[in-house]
């Protein structure tokens, strides 16, 4: 499974590139523009991501437009919803507005952080990613 | 009081929206114990309550909840569907009870921080036994949902961090410290990695070089919310010969989210970050401008973050961080999110609300009661202190109505972005390109009136998505180019508040319907399928468990809905009114009573009889000679004003009203007009405008149309409050 | 209310109107007002009086005489409004004189005789008993027919006006 991991926070970086390496190979970008671009690029060369992690605080693009970037790639592209890359929100914006609107933009996953790596790996499998 | 970290909005929202459906479930469930079965009503309620605990247990992945909940829903779709005799009620009943107990149990574990692990494997198994054992020999399978469908969009709680600690830190420095900010970001980097959360003041410590100098003059300031111990900080925090004193206090959660305020009164922080000010803005919840959705963001540039004072909604961009210097730490919103609701918000049972606006009512009559006493009308009088203080008072009591209207009324934004999220949900989940549009979001509505239209608004949104576009095979099939679309409208019009849901799919199938129909018998089997109206026909699906989709999907096959809909409307006082053109897509409208307890009326006389209309609907009034009427040989008469002819309505001979005037230059016209339809009411004469308080006109008397209420006025005496689109019709 | 309880009695306000005297339990009255200023509703059944203001509440009015199909009378200062309660429904009945509170003994109810057909019946069917008070009689009222009784014809009138709509 190919992993992009977009985080502008360099410990939180770390670790979360250090936790997603589990399921798969991960690549890591530090905010959204550069997501949006390595997902483009990955696109092109007909290896998508399978799974982009995004924070939603970061400089240049927050995860929201990088959310959008991605979905609206896939969505010139004519990929079909089932074979949409799954994208994960991990935010310590946790209150229902945030959440809602990640949904709406076609978020897969909204992980409040710190992550629980228990449920995460609970959803991963329900996504059948682990 | 680490547990406030605990409460999650996502988790009180589950929490609180389930407990509620659970309790309403026991009592329907207990109340029928010793029935010999459950009533229809009970057992759609029972399978409804179970499919939204289902729907949003799966999103909160609470796996066992989502299973048992699931389960019953199964069996109660069975027992709606089949309607099978002999089912041992009792049995059933302890099943239900069982669930519930289990999911009230679950829920409870929840609330208390802790973890829902209670398995319920074995009360699914009791439930399929059950299900085996009442379906008997009936082969006839009613459809089912898919094998536990799986939401495909999951929410995860942050880790309970109630072993956090929280500390505020002081570090002072020596007077002669050089380049004291390149101190104090070493000390931010040696915590970062253990730092949950992590604040520091100054905050640009990295390309303000002027912070070294506020640090020496009044020390540096670090908020932290880590695992580790005291102990552990001050080993990683050294006194060396710069860092002249440590000090680590451990604080509350409280006084950690009050951030640096905490600190003492002279400390301010300048509100300059644009993470801030997001923060900010973040926390409107009331009143918020259109989401834009639009694409058109997508490319923001970072410094294009404009005038963030005046939008009030967060969108997509809004968390774009301006510059962050490698030291500087991101604030987390919701730390600063809870202190804003602490201060801010209290949640006020809603009949609070209503009886403080009906003592607000009395206020404004007893106010006018004041004001136009007799004893006030004695000639000679001096009135001036009076009037003044009277001019006061009336200032005040009409502050007080604005105050307590604004507090009631509600704008739809919140309601219509819900359904945008059901829009992309379901056209998603069902592979539907769909466009959703919202016109008039920020149309204002008693929020009474929201809580009673938010769910039958859902299912009709999920309905339009479902069974209205059509997929996109189909579609190009029929040769539609245009991509699906939903709309979803609102305006006031003549105290109501219009809510439409309009899609261009493939429209309601009259035929379809009415085959179902007549299944179900709910036609009159004398009748011919062609003497049924559209618009009869249309209605035939608010009844319930009708659903003419062929293939039940997971969404809204089931026919949960319609009957769900026009009963929350009626509640209300509303009607759903259906349009559908085959091929073109269906409309569904609804009309809800604004009621408005307060309202500016024009008061006029006939004869003895006062009437009140609202303002807004008076376009103006005019005095008419007798040759601009016109009486048309059945007895309507028009009015012709500025060339044009307007119908009129004697508001006397309308309702019977004896000694009213009769010659038209005695009187007075009232031009009224609603949707576009105007019509001139006669009246004898005018009295005046005022604030008039609405009550409704008792049950006991049967509805006349074009009246909507009555009010008290000044003098004690009685007015009718003319509905004007009721008029109109007549 | 305890000691009516204990003696099995039943405390009425008995009324008249027309020749005969009307009792309600006490226990549905509100209380009892002078005749107030009436607003009309327009279109309503000619019983139904209209509206009053009782102190900033608006409740319907019924003439109790128009009620029972009888002979309309002339208001004047003797003509008062009992105020009842049923069911939480607020009505005032405009009745041409008030008699007294009484007691009656349970003892001394008799079923309403009913001839059972006509007219009659129809007005009859809001007395549920006969009291004997001395040598008078009491026709002792319903009062949950009074106003309820139409109640359902009103409501299925306005249901079907719904249906049109």
């Amino acid at each position: 499974m190919r992993i992009l991991l977009a985080e502008d926070d360099f410990v939180t970086r770390k670790f979360m590139a250090n936790f997603l390496s589990k399921y798969g190979e991960c690549d890591v970008t530090v905010d959204g523009m550069e997501a949006v671009d390595a997902f483009m690029m990955a696109m092109e060369d007909g290896e998508p991501y399978d799974l982009v992690c995004l924070d939603i605080m970061m400089p240049v693009m927050d995860g929201y437009q990088a959310l959008m970037g991605i979905r609206n790639l896939e969505k010139e592209r004519g990929i079909p919803d089932d074979k949409a890359a799954k994208v994960i929100m991990a935010t310590a914006l946790n209150d229902e507005k945030n959440v809602k609107m990640a949904f709406d933009l076609g978020c897969t996953i909204y992980s409040g952080k710190p992550i629980n790596q228990e449920r995460f790996e609970q959803a991963l499998k329900k996504l059948g990613l682990a | 009081m680490a547990e406030e970290f605990n409460t999650e909005g996502m988790l009180d929202m589950y929490l609180f929206e389930n407990t509620q459906l659970l309790e309403q479930l026991q009592e329907i469930v207990l109340d029928q114990r010793d029935a010999d079965c459950f009533d229809d009503d009970s057992i759609n309620e029972i399978f409804r309550t179970m499919h939204t605990i289902k729907g949003s247990s799966g999103i909160m992945m609470f796996d066992e909840i989502t299973e048992v909940s699931h389960k019953l829903e199964d069996v109660f779709y069975y027992l709606r569907e089949s309607k099978p005799e002999n089912v041992p009620h009792i049995e059933l009943v302890e099943h239900v009870l069982t669930v519930s107990d289990f999911i009230m149990g679950e829920m409870e574990k929840l609330s208390n921080g802790e973890d829902a692990d209670g398995k319920a494997g074995h009360i699914v198994e009791e439930l399929d036994k059950f299900l085996k054992s009442i379906k008997g020999n009936d082969k006839e399978e009613p459809v089912r949902a898919s094998e536990n469908a799986a939401p495909q969009q999951f929410y995860i709680a942050p880790m309970a961090t109630s072993s956090s600690h929280f500390f505020r830190i002081y570090l002072t420095y020596a007077p002669d410290t050089v380049m004291a900010n390149v101190h104090a970001y070493k000390v931010v980097f040696s915590l970062k990695d253990i730092a949950e959360d992590l604040l520091h003041y100054p905050e640009d410590i990295i390309s303000d070089e002027s912070s070294g100098d506020e640090i020496l003059e009044n020390g540096f300031k670090i908020l932290l919310q880590t695992q580790a111990t005291k102990e552990d900080l001050q080993n990683l925090i050294k006194e060396s010969y710069e860092l002249k004193k440590v000090e680590i206090f451990e604080c509350t959660s409280k006084e950690f989210m009050a951030g640096f305020d905490s600190f003492g009164s002279e400390i301010l922080i300048d509100l300059e970050s644009s993470v801030e000010e997001i923060e900010k803005r973040a926390q409107e919840n009331e009143k918020e401008d259109n989401v834009s959705l639009e694409d058109g963001g997508l490319f923001i540039a970072p410094d294009s973050i404009p005038e963030i004072k005046e939008k009030k909604t967060i969108a997509p961009g809004d968390f774009v961080i301006e510059s962050k210097g490698v030291g500087k730490s991101k604030k987390l919103a919701k730390d600063k999110n809870k202190k804003i609701e602490k201060t801010s918000y209290i949640s006020v049972d809603i009949k609070k609300m209503d009886q403080l606006m009906d003592l607000i009512g009395e206020l404004v009559i007893a106010e006018s009661v004041v004001l136009q006493n007799q004893d006030l009308k004695v000639p000679g009088l001096k009135l001036d202190n009076f009037n003044k203080a009277a001019s006061q008072m009336t200032k005040i009591a009409t502050d007080l109505q604005d105050v307590i209207m604004s507090m009631r009324m509600v704008p739809l934004t919140n309601t219509f972005q819900k359904m945008n999220r059901i829009v992309f949900d379901c056209s998603r989940k069902l592979g539907k390109d769909i466009e959703f549009e919202m016109i008039g979001d920020t149309t204002e509505v008693d929020k009474n009136i929201i809580e009673h239209i938010s769910d039958p608004l859902m299912h009709l949104v999920r309905n339009a998505v479902d069974h209205g576009i059509e997929t996109m095979e189909e579609r190009a099939q029929k040769g539609k180019t245009e991509k699906g679309r939903i709309t979803l409208s609102a305006k006031t019009e003549s105290g109501k508040v219009w809510i439409g849901v309009q899609d261009n799919g493939a429209g309601l199938n009259r035929e379809k319907i009415l085959a179902k129909a007549r299944k179900h018998e709910l036609l009159d089997p004398t009748r011919l399928d062609s003497s049924y109206p559209d618009k009869e026909v249309f209605q035939l699906i608010t009844l319930p468990g009708f659903s003419t989709n062929d293939k039940v999907t997971e969404l809204s096959g089931r026919g949960v809905g319609m009957d769900v809909v026009v009963s929350n409307i009626q509640s209300v006082g509303g009607t759903l009114e259906i349009e559908s053109t085959p091929g073109q897509g269906s409309l569904m409208l609804l009309k809800i009573p604004l009621t408005l307890a307060i309202i500016d009326g024009i008061v006029m006389q006939v004869a003895k009889t006062t009437f009140v209309i609202e303002t807004g609907v008076v376009k103006e009034f005019i005095n008419v000679k007798r040759e601009s009427v016109v009486r048309k040989p059945n007895g309507e008469e028009f009015v012709m004003i500025r060339g044009e002819g307007y119908p009129m309505i004697r508001l006397s001979d309308l309702y019977h009203i004896e000694g009213g005037k009769q010659e038209i230059s005695d009187g007075m016209i009232v031009l009224i007009e609603v949707d576009g339809k105007s019509v001139c009411v006669f009246v004898d004469y005018l009295i005046g405008k005022q604030e008039i308080v609405v009550k409704p006109i008792p049950d006991y008397i049967k509805r006349v149309q074009g009246l909507s209420g009555c009010t008290q006025m000044g003098d004690g005496s009685i007015a009718l409050i003319l509905d004007a689109s009721g008029l109109i019709e007549k | 209310m305890s000691e009516n309880e204990e003696v099995q009695k039943q405390k009425y306000v008995t009324f008249m109107s027309g020749n005969e005297y009307f009792g309600l339990k006490i226990e549905c009255v509100n209380e009892i007002i002078v005749m107030q200023e009436i607003t009309a509703i327009p279109e309503t059944e000619e019983y139904i009086k209209g509206l009053i203001n009782l102190r900033g509440k608006i409740i319907p009015v019924i003439d109790v005489r128009l009620r029972f199909k009888q002979e309309p009378f002339k208001y004047n200062d003797r003509t008062c409004i009992i105020v009842i309660n049923v069911d939480s429904t607020t009505v005032g009945l405009i009745v041409e004189k008030i008699a007294e509170v009484v007691e009656i003994s349970e003892d001394n109810l008799l079923p309403s005789p009913t001839l059972n057909h006509s007219d009659k019946a129809q007005q009859d069917r809001y007395v549920y008993a006969i009291g004997k008070v001395g040598n008078s009689v009491k026709l002792l009222l319903d009062p949950e027919k009074l106003l309820h009784d139409d109640m359902k014809v009103l409501e299925q009138v306005n249901a079907e006006e719904d249906e049109e709509e």
